[in-house]
């Protein structure tokens, strides 16, 4: 530290800083990705997840399987090398089977997820930015939807609609909005009283510039946080969805449609049929899980950090 | 303090202590060696970081998690403690060595009574009956000065003060009649008014029960007067420790030299600069090499940082350096700006004052129904204050936290708006504005906030940051911005590598730094600090103030800087206000302040900071009792609740302000000192001109 | 003190209306009138019309949740034309072998998960945590019907100790508590995804109470390591845990749908499983807003139950 006089008379600008230097060279998503990395189960679950969407969308390109045409010769077969993980009823190959209905597990989590965030951020949103009475309605509104069992509401929607990829997935979406609603809402209301919201004000910024440039980055991270829990619940109730019979309609399955009989193939010692597609969805949900805590410390490491 | 006894009750010898992070391991405390006779209070001294706490936890075995004792030896009274099982440590804690902390809010049982809270300790190691144990701990909480204990035995923490609280600690601690008491920080967390109560109460009871003391703390003033030794920290070591006097007077090592040189005192000259030290503490996961004070020691050579001096000396005054300093520092040179940039402090052009607050009210209402929230009572944060500001002025306000200044700050720069009376800039009531001209306005009130990580947005880098006012003011060119943006960086010492970087990688002080640019950027006509370096470590804290200090005299921008420190208010102000529940109890110079206060309350705060010098003596608590709700403020004048002049006048009629000197104006019915010429008429303006 | 529960009740009145009104909006929308299962699939349009307006189907939505609402006040909650019961008749069988059902699943889950979670903040990142944190981790990434299958899998096919499915002998809730046995799988499976979530929440809730200082001062007064917990740590760590309990109502009403479906007990869960077969909308409804007013009063106890524990509210 030559440079640095010995006493504390100003400064002369142009020498060394008188603040002294910045040591980190990081990023705020750098660090958040760092800390990420470093926890293996973080990785693990993240590595899960890459490989379930590689095995289910490229699988069937290298392992193609009739899963449209019942083939009632062929039906609860046990594994062979002609069908590495046997038939199921319709004689459909399992091994197949549970590429296909991964896929549309997969599409329809990923899918209620993104709207479920979409709508409950805006909703969230909007009663933290407007407060008051419209506040206190909007979000006994969500009380009122969250004290109803999700799976009441689908399971009694599902008894209207024909089940498909897209109807399901806008069941589930419109439903599970709440709890990030009421996240995003509490983010705001911390984050409007916070000194640098303050500071943006008194420059003379307006309302919009306050919610784009402060409020909505900062509260992103608790919506992406959200984002892996929602998938991982959204799968387990098409799961239950599938498992009461209120499944996909045929031919197409998702792994909870799979499991609908699984009662039958436990009992009659058909294990092929219950175990690798069960075991399949566990895994999926339980790495969307390991993700969204990994990123949630991550993200409070972040901001912990001072 | 008492004469020096002969036996040491706690004797620490070559104590390291570890503590193992996730990736790293940190040397919190290096080869440490002190010890304490019967009946002295030892002081230990250092920043934040520097191993003073993780020292004292270290005496009890109760180190955080994955924090240990590597080597060295604690023995009590010739019992090593060191290696002994937990379970006869536990018969010596809350026993033997008793410890409180610093914060009472947390360190209390939110869900358990007081009373049970004092029994515990003395129901374990007394093993006496339920009913003695209760004798027993109303017997402590009437010694510690808690008043009615029959009646606040069955509180719970969250129904008693702050500095109740913290007497509430300390009678836990002292209920088994401890040999050592290791006070950690007992009283950074209350205000200076409680503060003193409290350090009075600790000296009181030290001499009563002929304890030895450890007290731990970062505050110069705090240790000065009330220990016998003092022990001098730094990056895990102990690098000076001598007697009291000797240390305040003769120190040797640089560390202690700068610590004492970079507090401003109450008579510091405002012409001179604060000594600085410059950087940051090192980073101990692991130490650096050599002295570990090298790389911010003005006086360090290749010798420092490769090789580490050891603590050596004698007749008791030990320190760690090669190239010793010998005493206090001279003064320093003062900061002279150039003639020609000094702004003088004057009206403007047409007779008005540059920023005028008249009679200026905010309150907050609280709320209460089982539906619809009506009203039913407010906070009275601000009641009624009138004052000025001239062009290149400093306007300094002090006062205890809870006494309205905050937000007296946030209603000068329209952060929130007043329920009544009026802020006006250059004559105009600009918050009345709308629009386009409101956010012209705004331009000229701008606002450095207290706590540096809330501040500045996570996600923005800095050049974002600095560049935010001037896009939402739409000044400028994007070139132009960012010739601005290089300039105020360089005024407030930062480099321009910084601009890349995002908040969380600077320290405090940097943080502090970009606040303030942000502030400037505009060229406002008035800056509000809030409480600018109270979050910051005391070595620090200079750097913040002489650049605060040089850019108020190179730039004349006005400013109204707020603390709770006077001294830090006296140092960069012109004129001082005093603050009391809402109201503005005394206006003056900083001498008018310092050396005439007129009002009780100017007067206690005074004498109740801690000051850095052993040969000041103290006198008695100058301010009984705690800060009256404002939700209910006293009738007539607010302070009369606590001031020994108090008579029946004062809660019947509420003092105006009179003059007592030229700008000179205090609210007080039975002042200190005599009133000016002017006392007779009551000065409704707050200004005597 | 008063004040705040009287706030909340009249808070928790409100929501439940809305629960009634969103309830029967919904049924409305996903069936209609139970007119066709009254009058049956191909009943003519005349006919139609009149029941309709006989059972005052035709009004506006909003007067017939005011009907709906008022009736389910006095506990009438229509006529199960499938079942040719009330429904009222219907919920009151099957209720009490629900709540045994449930109330013995949330108990054993507090039993376990309490103890576990405080054992796991204590023993933090040891080997044991780490186990533990696997377990609860991957049950609580389980549907209950694949738990359950795997219980069933294991300790009723393959050891015979549990049988598979209830036996329909057991019709009552004595019977229930006389045949430990019968009712050992569904309760473990119910108990098992309850565990899951409040043992981590356990642990992360007294995670928090050990970081603060009044457990650091606790130890400093020489008090041995069981006592702090004991009388420092488990109540504040608790406290939290009374609001999770309230909130985890809504999971233990869809965990009985699937559980006393996949071992066929015969309960609400049961009932509504077959109302939705059936489209037995008086039962659906009927149950979506008993589920919905347990869950609200649930909350509503816990918030209350807080309020009494917890001083900073009580002495407010």
């Amino acid at each position: 530290m030559e440079g640095v006089p010995p006493f504390g008379s100003p400064n002369i600008p142009t020498t060394a800083p008188e603040g002294g230097e910045v040591a980190l060279i990081t990023s705020g998503w750098r660090l958040a990705a760092h800390e990420f990395f470093s926890n293996r189960l973080a990785v693990v679950g993240l590595g899960i997840i890459v490989f379930f969407i590689v095995f289910c969308f490229l699988g069937p390109i290298v392992y193609p399987t009739n899963q449209t045409l019942t083939q009632p010769l062929l039906s609860d077969m046990a594994p062979a090398a002609a069908h590495l993980l046997g038939t199921d009823d319709n004689g459909f190959d399992e091994f197949g089977r549970i590429m296909v209905g991964g896929q549309t597990a997969l599409e329809i989590g990923f899918f209620a997820a993104f709207m479920a965030t979409v709508i409950g951020t805006l909703y969230g949103a909007l009663a933290g930015l407007v407060g008051g009475i419209v506040d206190a309605v909007l979000m006994r509104f969500v009380d009122i939807l969250l004290s109803i069992p999700l799976l009441f509401i689908v399971l009694i929607l599902a008894t209207r609609y024909h089940a498909t990829l897209i109807s399901q997935s806008l069941i589930i979406g419109l439903f599970s909005w709440q709890a990030p609603s009421r996240l995003v809402r509490g983010e705001v209301l911390t984050l409007r009283v916070r000194d640098f919201v303050t500071a943006a004000r008194i420059m003379g910024g307006t309302r919009r510039r306050l919610i784009l440039r402060h409020l909505i980055p900062n509260a992103l991270s608790v919506v992406i946080v959200n984002i892996t829990f929602l998938i991982a619940d959204s799968i387990l109730l098409i799961a239950y969805l599938g498992f009461l019979g209120f499944g996909l309609a045929y031919p197409t399955a998702s792994w909870g449609d799979m499991l609908g009989n699984a009662q039958d193939a436990v009992s009659s010692g058909y294990w092929w049929l219950v175990y690798p597609v069960g075991a399949c969805l566990v895994l999926v949900v339980m790495a969307c899980n390991l993700v969204g805590d990994a990123l949630r410390d991550a993200f409070d490491v972040r901001l912990r950090k001072r | 303090m008492s004469a020096p006894p002969a036996t040491s009750v706690l004797e620490v010898n070559g104590l390291s202590t570890h503590i193992n992070l996730t990736r790293s391991v940190v040397h919190a405390v290096g080869d440490v060696s002190f010890e304490i006779k019967a009946g002295e209070t030892l002081g230990l001294v250092g920043e934040s970081g520097c191993g003073k706490s993780m020292t004292g936890l270290s005496l009890l075995n109760l180190l955080p998690h994955g924090g240990h004792i590597v080597e060295g030896s604690i023995k009590l009274s010739g019992l090593e403690l060191v290696g002994l099982p937990e379970r006869k440590l536990r018969t010596i804690r809350g026993n033997e060595i008793a410890m409180i902390f610093q914060d009472s809010q947390s360190s209390l049982n939110p869900t358990m009574t007081i009373g049970r809270q004092v029994m515990e300790p003395v129901r374990l190691h007394r093993g006496v009956s339920k009913h003695e144990a209760l004798d027993r701990a109303l017997e402590v909480l009437e010694l510690v000065g808690l008043p009615h204990p029959r009646e606040r035995f069955d509180d719970f923490p969250h129904q008693l003060s702050g500095g109740l609280r913290q007497r509430v600690m300390i009678a836990i601690a002292l209920a088994c009649e401890p040999k050592v008491l290791v006070a950690d920080e007992p009283t950074t967390a209350l205000d200076v008014t409680i503060q003193a109560q409290i350090l009075a109460l600790l000296d009181d009871l030290e001499e009563r029960l002929g304890m030895s003391t450890l007290l731990i703390t970062h505050d110069m003033g705090v240790v000065a007067g009330r220990t016998d030794r003092i022990n001098v920290m730094y990056a895990g070591r102990i690098v000076e420790t001598a007697t009291t006097y000797r240390l305040f007077t003769g120190m040797r090592h640089p560390y202690t030299q700068a610590l004492l040189g970079s507090i401003p005192s109450l008579d510091q000259d405002r012409e001179k600069a604060l000594y600085t030290i410059p950087g940051l503490p090192p980073d101990l996961a692991p130490p650096p090499s050599g002295c570990r004070f090298a790389a911010r020691c003005a006086y360090a050579t290749d010798e420092c940082r490769e090789h580490e001096p050891p603590l050596d000396g004698a007749e008791g005054h030990l320190f760690a350096c090669w190239h010793p300093v010998d005493g206090p520092i001279e003064r320093l040179p003062t900061i002279v700006p150039p003639e020609s940039v000094k702004v003088p402090i004057a009206a403007t052009a047409n007779g008005r004052h540059l920023l005028e607050l008249d009679g200026v009210v905010r309150e907050f209402p609280v709320t209460a129904g089982i539906i619809l929230r009506r009203k039913v009572d407010s906070v009275k944060a601000v009641s009624g204050v009138t004052l000025h500001v001239d062009a290149g002025e400093t306007f300094g306000l002090v006062g205890e936290s809870g006494c309205g200044k905050t937000t007296l700050g946030k209603l000068i720069v329209g952060a929130e708006l007043p329920d009544g009376g009026t802020v006006e800039l250059e004559g105009k009531r600009v918050f009345a504005l709308k629009g386009r001209a409101l956010r012209r306005a705004r331009r000229d009130l701008q606002m450095m906030f207290q706590d540096p990580y809330a501040s500045l947005d996570p996600r923005m880098r800095v050049q974002a940051i600095l560049r935010e006012p001037l896009e939402i003011q739409k000044i400028g060119s994007r070139q132009e911005q960012d010739e601005r943006i290089t300039t105020v960086l360089r005024e407030v010492g930062l480099p321009q590598t910084a601009l890349e970087r995002y908040p969380h990688e600077f320290s405090g002080g940097q943080r502090q730094r970009v606040g303030l640019a942000r502030a400037l950027m505009l060229d406002p006509k008035v800056i509000v600090a809030d409480e600018p370096v109270s979050a910051l470590d005391v070595s620090i804290r200079s750097q913040i103030l002489n650049l605060m200090r040089r850019l108020q005299l190179e730039r004349g921008t006005a400013s109204v800087v707020i603390s709770h420190d006077l001294a830090v208010v006296k140092y960069l102000s012109d004129r001082i206000g005093v603050m009391y529940l809402g109201k503005l109890v005394e206006l003056g110079n900083g001498d008018d302040i310092y050396r005439r206060a007129a009002h009780p309350y100017t007067d206690a705060l005074i004498k109740t900071i801690p000051v850095p010098d052993p040969a000041v003596k103290r006198a008695d608590i100058a301010i009984s009792g705690e800060l009256p709700s404002p939700r209910n403020p006293p009738s007539g004048c607010r302070f009369r609740t606590r001031c020994p002049r108090a008579q029946d006048l004062c809660a019947e009629e509420e003092p105006l302000l009179r003059s007592f000197g030229p700008g000179h104006v205090a609210a007080c019915h039975f002042p200190l000192q005599a009133p000016g010429e002017a006392a007779a008429e009551a000065v409704a303006d707050g200004d005597p001109e | 003190m008063t004040g705040y529960i009287i706030r909340r009740c009249v808070a928790a009145v409100i929501i439940a209306i809305g629960v009634a009104a969103v309830s029967y909006a919904l049924l409305n929308f996903a069936g209609g009138s139970p007119v066709y299962a009254a009058l049956g699939t191909h009943a003519n349009p005349k006919a139609v019309a009149q029941w309709n307006r006989v059972h005052g189907f035709d009004k506006p939505l909003i007067v017939q949740i005011g009907n709906y609402v008022w009736n389910a006040v006095q506990l009438k909650f229509g006529y199960s034309y499938k079942q040719g019961q009330s429904v009222a008749a219907l919920l009151d069988e099957n209720a009490g072998r629900t709540a045994y059902l449930s109330g013995s699943a949330l108990v054993l889950a507090l039993i376990i998960a309490l103890p576990l979670g405080i054992a796991q903040a204590v023993k933090r990142n040891s080997v044991s945590d780490y186990a533990a944190t696997a377990i609860t981790f991957t049950l609580y990434s389980m549907p209950a019907f694949f738990l359950g299958l795997i219980l069933i899998q294991f300790f009723a096919l393959d050891l015979h100790i549990f049988p598979p499915l209830v036996s329909s002998n057991v019709t009552s809730v004595w019977a229930s508590f006389t045949h430990p046995a019968q009712l050992t799988l569904p309760i473990v499976t119910l108990a098992a995804l309850t565990v899951a979530g409040f043992s981590r929440y356990m642990r992360s809730s007294a995670l928090d109470a050990l970081a603060q200082d009044y457990i650091r001062l606790a130890r400093a007064k020489g008090l041995s390591e069981r006592v702090v917990l004991a009388r420092h740590l488990v109540r504040n760590a608790c406290l939290p845990m009374i609001t999770l309990v309230g909130l985890a109502i809504p999971g233990l009403l869809a965990g009985n749908i699937i559980t006393e479906t996949l071992y066929n007990y015969p309960g609400l869960g049961l009932l509504f499983y077959n109302a939705l077969q059936g489209l037995d909308y008086p039962v659906l409804l009927a149950y979506t807003l008993i589920g919905g007013v347990l869950t609200v009063t649930g909350n509503l106890v816990a918030d209350i139950a807080v309020a009494a524990a917890d001083p900073r509210i009580r002495l407010g």
